[in-house]
């Protein structure tokens, strides 16, 4: 793996990305996002250059932006949702212009955003907060309640949407406290079998198994943990590996049907090729990452946000 | 069978002693008459039974289609040996209704079947007592194989179709299995009579409180006559606050900690110490305060409500009866919510800053509490706390084209939705009577083979008395039993007998409520053992007309 030159070089020393993320086709395309806490960048060639976009709507003025998230169809509907205090800000025209969901006061501190797969047809989106839950809309981001019956943590630190969501309806929203589990499509939350003595739980993704869905969860202080039962039970994987955080946890299919997973720990960033059983350090950083994007072009290129320095682009 | 005259107007009545087989067959012909009134109203094709009113002036008789509320009516027979039998019958069916809200004309036609079979047994010599305990061991197998049939049931459209199965009707069906895919087994759900002419829901987040401000002073939203608070913070005390002075170190702590909004939760206020608090809000700059009556109509209701609170929002309660006074409050009494509200009646909590493992753990000891008790009232006060505290209710709005059709869907509604909590809870299993045909396979070798006559005969009595629910469900919608179960007989496993489109279906497609089927056999062997060992019926004077059963 060889580190090109800095992708987006940060202002302040102070200044971090929250989130990146790209269009499905970015292969083609080039159009990547990143969320940070001076707004919302975009790139359109691979992230050779970015250009702050402005936020005009009032009262939502140029502010941090804490997650953001595309459409799956964005390459078609060119839609992506960026997470400001207080709103939710949805483009229809790939961030040139933009409309803000409001939500109820206090402000809500947004922490994760999360699409349906099938969100051309359902419409249905996810929005995970700090103190206020989880809301839900179901008219592609338009209008915004909460929904949190059974949600006895209300600080939301990461959603995983699941790849059948049409079918199994099933969501996962890792806590401070514990991970819950809607099946009903995020309308009411039940914990699940997940030891929360473990928690806070800081990342979650789907990957596929030999012959299931696995859920991997990663926490703050206590590695990466495997489910391959739809949360029941768990197991905790790769100790040595992953001894302590897991910030996010990011799934690449290949072309060839196999699967990588990639986890970004404080010490920088790890891959697995076997459904996360056993793992090789691509990436060790000195400044804690916050962010790591793999956009899906076979694998060739992968982005690193580092606090205070910038976006690193690398070349797999 | 049959009573000409089932109701009559009291009498006095001589005192006497009625002895076997006497008391045996007129207990069987008072159990057999209500039965037969309740037997119609099983399965989807219910046929309904007139009850005249008993209020004098009312000539409309009610027309009713549930065995539970046609047996509460049905307050005495008219021979007061029968009496005996059918009051019996009434308790069981009674009980299974207020328990299970269904599974009451399931019971009653057990209970008749096993009764019917036992005594015909007795007259050729049996012992009631040895056969009571083979009906309890026979109970126990038939229980274990309904165990096995039992599977979870989750998502609304599989809910949707435990609901249709017990109430028939497809749009509340629709309705409650979303709601109940969304509460669960434990969630709150109103179930409100409405001014539209049809059914809808709502679904409120926070918890919420039948109790208000102390006064209409302190609202400050006058058109919704509500006020609401952005980050406030709660002082709970359980005890009346009578010295306006007690409030100023809570005033004081407030201001040096830059509180803005708090929230006085108090077991009662003085005019002195409201008129206190009124002044602080006029006082103190970008500060604002209310106060609310603490929840609960007696004492024991008031501590759970203060321990609530305090467990969602994180404060400490101030105690009276431990001697805690408001002037004794720190900063380690405050609890935080992200949002709270109060109107003259109500207060509610949206996002309670309190710890989430003790509010997990405290619903945990509030849910095996529940399950450990038998006490309807308790049930009902630990369900309504465990609601609360899961963070949001439903309301099911019902309503129709007149006062009488919103109560008969709302009675409906009330019913199925407390079935339905036990079908969430336990779980569910083939319907139409046929969970309780697969049953007898189980009894079918104990029957022939048993070492024991009486205990050959108990497998026997509950092995025919286990097909007669399904035999009833067909006779109700017009079917020959005999004819239906033949048909069932030749069918893949599993198969079930859908009255209502008369063809042979996958039994998925018809469900019950584990619980409700498993309490209607346990209630009818028992009732019916201990009604099998009754040799003397001993009549008082002027017996009393017979109560609400225990």
């Amino acid at each position: 793996m060889r580190a090109e030159a800095i992708s987006l070089e940060f202002t302040g020393s102070d200044e971090t990305a929250y989130a990146l993320a790209a269009s499905p086709g970015f292969a083609k395309d080039g159009l990547c996002f990143a969320a940070t806490s001076l707004g919302l960048y975009r790139s359109t060639d691979g992230g050779e250059t970015w250009e702050l976009l402005r936020v005009t709507e009032e009262p939502l003025q140029q502010m941090a932006v804490t997650a953001v998230a595309l459409s799956p169809a964005s390459a078609q509907d060119r839609t992506l949702f960026a997470a400001v205090k207080g709103g939710i800000l949805r483009s229809s025209d790939g961030g040139d212009t933009w409309f803000a969901a409001k939500f109820p006061a206090p402000p809500p501190l947004f922490t994760a955003l999360a699409i349906s797969p099938d969100f051309a047809r359902d419409g249905l989106m996810l929005a995970g907060t700090m103190e206020d839950g989880i809301f839900s809309s179901t008219d592609r981001g338009r209008n915004w309640q909460p929904w949190n019956f059974g949600l006895f943590d209300l600080a939301v630190l990461c959603l995983a949407a699941s790849p059948h969501l049409g079918e199994d309806e099933t969501i996962f929203a890792g806590t401070d406290t514990g991970l819950y589990r809607s099946t009903n499509g995020g309308r009411a939350w039940r914990e699940c079998g997940f030891p929360s003595q473990f928690a806070p739980v800081l990342s979650l993704a789907y990957a596929a198994g030999k012959d299931e869905m696995l859920l991997l969860a990663g926490t703050e202080d206590n590695g990466l943990f495997i489910s391959g039962d739809d949360g029941a039970s768990w197991e905790r994987t790769a100790p040595d590996a992953l001894p302590g955080s897991v910030n996010q946890l990011q799934v690449l299919c290949q072309p060839d049907g196999g699967g990588e997973i990639y986890a970004l720990s404080d010490d920088g960033v790890l891959r697995s090729r076997d459904a996360g059983q056993n793992w090789d350090t691509l990436v060790e950083a000195a400044v804690p990452p916050t962010a790591i994007l793999i956009p899906d072009c076979g694998g060739k290129a992968m982005f690193l946000a580092l606090t205070g320095k910038g976006i690193v682009k690398y070349e797999v | 069978m049959s009573e000409k005259a089932p109701f009559h107007s009291r009498k006095t009545y001589r005192p006497g002693l009625v002895f076997r087989p006497q008391a045996q067959e007129n207990i069987q012909r008072g159990l057999n008459t209500l039965v037969s009134a309740i037997r119609p109203t099983l399965g989807p094709t219910a046929r309904t039974v007139a009850v005249t009113s008993l209020i004098e002036n009312k000539d409309t008789p009610e027309v009713l289609d549930d065995g539970g509320i046609i047996a509460r009516r049905v307050i005495e027979l008219h021979r007061r040996d029968a009496d005996v039998g059918a009051m019996l019958a009434r308790a069981l069916i009674c009980r299974q209704n207020e328990r299970m809200g269904d599974g009451a004309a399931t019971a009653a036609v057990l209970l008749a079947a096993i009764y019917n079979g036992g005594l015909h047994y007795l007259a050729s010599g049996g012992d009631a007592m040895r056969l009571r305990h083979h009906l309890e061991r026979a109970l126990e197998k038939s229980l274990a194989a309904l165990d096995q049939q039992t599977y979870t049931v989750a998502g609304k459209h599989n809910l949707a179709q435990v609901a249709q199965s017990i109430c028939h009707d497809a749009e509340l069906a629709k309705l409650l299995g979303e709601i109940f895919d969304i509460i669960g087994a434990y969630g709150r759900l109103d179930i409100r009579k409405d001014h539209s002419r049809i059914l809808r829901r709502e679904y409120v987040e926070g918890m919420a409180w039948d109790s208000g401000l102390f006064s209409r002073d302190m609202i400050v939203n006058r058109a919704q006559l509500q006020t609401v608070y952005e980050e406030p913070t709660f002082v709970l005390a359980d005890f009346k606050v009578n010295d306006p002075r007690h409030i100023m170190p809570m005033l004081e702590i407030a201001v040096d900690q830059k509180i803005e909004k708090l929230i006085l939760v108090a077991g009662d206020l003085s005019a002195e110490a409201m008129a206190g608090l009124m002044m602080a809000n006029g006082k103190l700059k970008h500060f604002q305060v209310m106060a609310v009556r603490g929840p609960g109509g007696n004492a024991d209701e008031r501590a759970a409500a203060f321990q609530d609170i305090a467990i969602a929002t994180g404060a400490k309660t101030l105690v009276g009866a431990a001697g805690d006074s408001l002037k004794d409050v720190t900063y380690g009494h405050f609890g935080r919510a992200r949002r709270g509200w109060a109107s003259t009646h109500n207060f509610g909590i949206i996002g309670g800053k309190g710890d989430p493992r003790k509010l997990r753990q405290h619903i945990g000891r509030l849910q095996s509490w529940l399950e450990a008790s038998d006490d309807p009232s308790v049930r009902e006060a630990l369900q309504k706390r465990i609601g609360r505290l899961m963070g949001g209710s439903a309301t099911l709005w019902i309503g129709g084209v007149s006062e009488i059709e919103i109560d008969q869907v709302k009675t409906l509604a009330e019913k199925t939705a407390s079935a339905m909590r036990a079908a969430v809870s336990d779980g569910v299993l083939p319907g139409g009577g046929m969970a309780y045909m697969n049953c007898r396979s189980v009894l079918e070798s104990q029957s022939q083979s048993g070492a024991d006559p009486d205990e050959r005969a108990a497998h026997r009595i509950l092995f025919d008395a286990l097909a007669e629910p399904a035999r009833a469900i067909y006779e109700n919608a017009g079917y020959e039993p005999g004819e239906v179960i033949a048909k069932l007989l030749h069918a893949d496993n599993g198969s079930g007998f859908d009255v209502l489109s008369g063809a042979i279906t996958d039994g998925a497609a018809l469900v019950d409520s584990a619980a409700v089927m498993k309490a209607a056999l346990r209630n009818a062997v028992l009732t019916a053992g201990m009604m099998l060992t009754i040799d003397v019926i001993a009549h008082h004077q002027s017996p009393e007309i017979a109560r609400q059963p225990d």
